[in-house]
């Protein structure tokens, strides 16, 4: 089973040889002490504290990479550096908290549910970091700026974003004479062939974070869109919504069982990992799940790109992960440099992520990426980034659009549909509900 | 027991030679020497009370004030706008389930604990080899910490790997996986709701059976003989004679088992997130996702205080039979 | 009648008695203790032990292992939040009885105007949900510097305890008789040693009740540990385990169930021995 090890970032014990050693990859570890010497930060920070919030990652090792990155740049600079993690789901709570006590940390990770149009009021303008890596690093991909921007300003550092690819198994597919599930429609007649045979596909049709997201790529890929660019207006009542949910409607009746409507964002992984999926389309997380606990299934699952809906287009809907500062942060200076530093450290970061972490910068999703350019079966991850979208796309991901998430209205929609529902009747009940909510949000 | 203070002997000695007026002056201390007895009570009370007024009555307040503003996470100005959160809570589809949820929760929950509490309490109330052990293991559900069990019964409840539905099926009471008869715990509407109340009936009712049981060890079995005599039946001793006396400490224990129920947020939030559709949605989960998740901390205010009202008709029931019996 | 036939009839009808009770004791027992079991068998075993569809829940299809155990001390705090939750515990214990007693005592005997009133306001501050109070709250916290460490909770869980171990210290209290006290008055005792040296005595059991529920109430508590403190060191057991041990959408279940055993049986056993005096108590509290 994989690691879970904490560490703790506050002994100032590790040598910069040790991490080395630990880190492996010498050339990896090279470049981190080049990036790290190129960023000495000004004397000033010394002796000062810079508390870090962030998540627990699916892949321990990760934030074994981080703490011991994060206490690493503390030495370097003089300053003391403490990382908490909590789960994601967790964090508006805290955040929540820590904005009512007017006292925290002075960086805090949000991930899907990203804060920083609803509080912008008390963030740091980080605009000046943000440019200055975009211009570093070939720009930002088209979808950064949604989830961060502010009357022109910036509020956050994008870091990563987790891919949500088609999980199949290549053995029954073949076995049954299927074609790879490139577009929606081969993954019905997947799902159609494998589930008398006891392998049906599995979509979350419930209250869960994959279920917003999944769902989402769906409808995006059928041409349907949320909100219109400027994000005051929902527009899913439209012919392409329709047709996305008749398409829902007919997979789940062909493929699925009705266990999806009980699932939880763990459920596929299980699923996936017990060998009965015949395909699933879930956070990566699921692979490396069923890697630990079931070798043969995990050799036999195949990574696949978002299915193209009718018309062939492919959108990928995806949860950023985005780093904020508070105003009230004794310690700005620090903070920026920190993010600046992580940043930097981007394809490091990668790698101990074993290439989950997709990247927010052009230069750093350029062909070949770290792990996804050399494992045959991760390569059509390289795809991703030139169609990843957020929610609300192709609006901008607003606090109104955060509440729709929040509320699961939109995977209420597609559940709806899939118990018998008309398509027609769900569509309007939930443009009432996009409605009401976009009203609430109207400030004068 | 405790030797008397300021000199034994003599003071038993007055004690024995004026026997009814120091008494009755003792007695009278209670009526007399008001404003010393009220300064120690107050004096008594006082740490409770502060404690409590600071640290709950001010955020009472302070959330009834969020519950009438347009108040957000992040924002510190907010206007006042009345009813207006109540008024747009009441108009939400999901509100009105939540309403609903958590009444038809609580009510279930109850019926459940009282058949479950009582009759165990009947059980560990007669004696029997291996009763201690009985009891210290029917007591587990209620000290394993709500989290960890919430946590073991969402696995137990899994769509897959239900360890219920396994039992289930062994024992040929339903079908394998895949099949009709195979229970998606927390899929389906309806048992999904069931579901979440199971767990809570699962922690709470060998606190519900404990109470009972202290409650009907106090009843004095002179008082239960003496009816058993006069002809009653058990029934009838139970209504007229067990319940009355039991009264006060089945009321305190039903309040505040009921109050827990009612703002209870963790079996929800790890089971179903108020899933599938709204099925199991209570307030204190739309609270949180409103209030919290989606940063609109006037609109969740107001939606958590709407579980007060359901509270105060059982409330003031209470009140009123226990101040009618003179406890 | 011969005497050798009166003795077998009366044990017949105890072995009756006794296998009537353990039928109706069974379903409780299974209920209560099934999904226990299950959880302690859960902890030995092996991950990949738990994701077969052909696996026996209840034994082990794989051979059992430390390791979820060995994960849990080495790689995550608990051994912290083990200590941390008796700490946090044992002071929100005392702090509830330094205030709960003789609040409970007042109210209960002292005959003050308003104590029902007041007593229906301590109450009704048990009816104010969490997720209210933990905004306020956090600002109170965070005034007192106590941000991110498990002496916030000692602040803060008090909120919940004192309301409910005050109407229990009121029952007790009432329990007493009044005869008691007026003679140690007669003896000249003053109101505050007629309290300690005569009433508390009698009422140990209620006392010792109200430690025991300020102790589980302790641990019901996920949303205050959640906000309050954040790091791994300083988190009690019911907020560290759903946080560390769930890293998105992974979960570690065999580490969860061993965490859940780890502290649930030794309480069970504490609240066990308690439970003793609880009962012993309120009857022997009537019988006087």
């Amino acid at each position: 089973m994989s690691d879970l090890k904490p560490v703790q970032t506050d002994h100032a014990s590790h040598s910069r040889r040790r991490f080395l050693k630990v880190a492996g990859a010498g050339a990896a570890g090279a470049s981190l002490l080049t990036m790290l010497d190129a960023r000495q930060a000004p004397a000033q920070l010394k002796g000062t504290t810079l508390r870090i919030l962030t998540w627990s990652h699916f892949i321990p090792a990760y934030d074994v990479w981080f703490d011991k990155f994060s206490g690493e740049w503390g030495d370097k600079n003089g300053v003391k550096v403490r990382v908490d993690h909590i789960p994601h789901l967790e964090i508006p709570a805290r955040m929540a908290a820590e904005f009512a006590a007017g006292a925290g940390h002075d960086i805090i990770l949000n991930n899907s549910t990203i804060l920083a149009r609803l509080y912008y009021k008390s963030l740091l303008d980080l605009t000046d970091v943000f440019d200055g890596l975009g211009k570093k690093y070939g720009g930002w991909i088209p979808a950064a700026k949604s989830p961060i921007e502010v009357e022109g300003k910036i509020y956050g550092i994008p870091m990563y974003y987790i891919l949500l690819p088609m999980l199949w198994r290549k053995d029954l597919f073949e076995a049954n004479g299927l074609k790879p599930p490139d577009t929606w429609e081969l993954a019905r007649v997947a799902a159609r062939t494998l589930k008398p045979k006891g392998n049906p596909c599995g979509i979350a049709f419930s209250h869960c974070n994959d279920a917003n997201l999944v769902w989402r790529s769906l409808m995006f890929s059928f041409g349907a869109t949320e909100t219109d660019p400027s994000g005051d207006n929902p527009t899913i009542d439209s012919k392409e919504m329709r047709e996305a949910l008749r398409f829902a409607k007919a997979l789940f009746d062909e493929g699925m069982t009705p266990e999806v409507f009980s699932w939880d964002d763990a459920s596929d992984n299980r699923f996936l990992a017990s060998g009965i999926a015949g395909w699933i389309h879930d956070a990566i997380s699921a692979y490396r799940t069923t890697e630990s606990t079931n070798p043969t299934v995990f050799k036999n699952t195949y990574v696949g790109l978002e299915p193209a809906g009718p018309g062939g287009k492919r959108v990928h809907c995806v949860a950023p992960i985005v780093f904020l500062s508070w105003k009230f942060s004794k310690n700005p200076q620090a903070a920026k440099e920190y993010l600046t530093a992580l940043v930097d450290a981007d394809k490091d970061g990668m790698i101990a992520s074993t290439g989950y972490n997709m990247p927010f910068l052009n230069d750093n999703a350029k062909k070949p990426m770290p792990i996804l350019g050399a494992d045959p079966k991760l390569q059509v991850l390289q795809d991703f980034p030139k169609i990843v979208a957020f929610f609300g796309y192709p609006g901008p991901y607003t606090p109104q659009i955060q509440e729709v998430a929040l509320q699961f209205v939109l995977p209420d929609i597609f559940t709806r549909v899939a118990r018998g529902t008309s398509v027609d009747d769900a569509v309007k009940w939930g443009s009432g509900e996009y409605k009401r909510i976009f009203s609430k949000h109207k400030k004068a | 027991m405790t030797a008397p203070l300021g000199g034994g002997s003599e003071s038993r000695t007055r004690a024995a030679a004026q026997p009814i007026s120091v008494r009755s002056g003792a007695a009278r201390w209670w009526r007399t020497n008001t404003s010393r007895r009220l300064a120690f009570g107050y004096m008594l009370l006082a740490p409770a009370a502060l404690y409590v007024l600071l640290l709950v009555g001010i955020p009472f307040l302070f959330s009834l004030y969020l519950a009438m503003s347009d108040a957000s996470v992040g924002d510190q100005v907010s206007t006042f706008v009345g009813i207006g959160n109540f008024r747009a809570a009441w108009e939400m589809d999901t509100f009105r389930d939540a309403l609903r949820n958590s009444i038809v929760f609580l009510v279930v929950a109850a019926i459940f604990k009282s058949i479950l509490g009582t009759s165990l309490a009947f059980l560990l109330l007669q004696n029997f080899k291996g009763k201690k052990l009985v009891r210290a293991l029917v007591v587990i559900p209620f000290t394993l910490p709500i989290t960890v069990s919430v946590l073991s019964w969402k696995w137990m409840y899994d769509s897959q790997f239900s360890v219920i539905n396994w039992g289930l099926n062994k024992a040929g009471l339903i079908g394998g996986y895949g099949s009709e008869s195979w229970p998606i715990w927390l899929g389906q509407p309806h048992l999904a709701l069931l579901a979440c109340i199971g767990v809570n009936v699962w922690r709470s009712f060998p606190f519900s059976a404990i109470v009972l049981l202290a409650g009907f060890t106090s009843v004095p079995t002179e008082v239960l003989d003496a009816a058993r005599v006069d002809g009653c039946s058990f029934f009838q001793r139970f209504r007229h004679i067990v319940t009355p006396m039991i009264f006060p400490i089945l009321i305190i224990g039903f309040l505040f088992d009921t109050v827990f129920t009612l703002s209870d947020l963790s079996v929800v939030y790890v089971l179903t997130q108020g899933g599938p559709g709204s099925a199991t949605m209570i307030l204190p989960m739309l609270a949180y996702q409103i209030g919290i998740q989606a940063g609109s901390l006037g609109r969740g205010s107001a939606i958590a205080l709407m579980l007060v009202p359901l509270l105060f008709p059982a409330l003031f029931l209470m009140l009123r039979n226990i101040k009618r019996r003179d406890w | 009648m011969t005497t050798a036939a009166v003795p077998r009839t009366h044990r017949q009808k105890e072995i009756r008695r006794h296998l009537l009770l353990y039928a109706g004791v069974t379903p409780f027992l299974l209920i209560a203790v099934f999904p226990i079991f299950w959880m302690a068998v859960t902890a030995f075993k092996q991950e990949p032990d738990l994701y077969r569809m052909g696996n026996i829940p209840f034994w082990f299809n794989l051979p059992p292992t430390l390791k979820n155990f060995e994960t849990l001390f080495y790689q995550t705090n608990y051994g912290y939040w083990i200590v941390n939750t008796l700490t946090i515990s044992a002071w929100v214990a005392l702090i509830t009885l330094l205030t709960a007693v003789p609040a409970g005592y007042a109210l209960a005997r002292l005959k003050l105007p308003g104590a029902e009133n007041i007593g229906i306001a301590i109450f009704m501050t048990y009816l104010v949900p969490g997720i209210i109070l933990f905004l306020p709250l956090s600002r109170v916290v965070a005034s007192l510097g106590l941000q991110d460490s498990w002496w916030a909770l000692v602040v803060v869980y008090p909120t919940f305890t004192i309301p409910f171990c005050t109407w229990l210290m009121m029952g007790f209290f009432k329990t007493v008789p009044m005869e008691m006290e007026e003679a140690a008055r007669v003896d000249g005792c003053g109101q505050l040693s007629a309290l300690v040296r005569v009433v508390l005595p009698v009422s140990l059991p209620g006392v010792l009740t109200s430690v025991i529920f300020a102790f589980t109430l302790s641990m019901q508590d996920f949303l205050y540990g959640l906000a309050f403190v954040a790091p791994g060191d300083q988190k009690p057991v019911p907020v560290g385990v759903p946080t560390e041990l769930i890293r998105g959408d992974v979960f570690f279940w065999g580490s969860i169930m061993a965490a859940a055993l780890l502290v649930g049986l030794p309480v069970a056993i504490l609240y066990n021995f308690f439970l003793d005096k609880f009962i012993q108590g309120i009857t022997g509290g009537v019988g006087k």
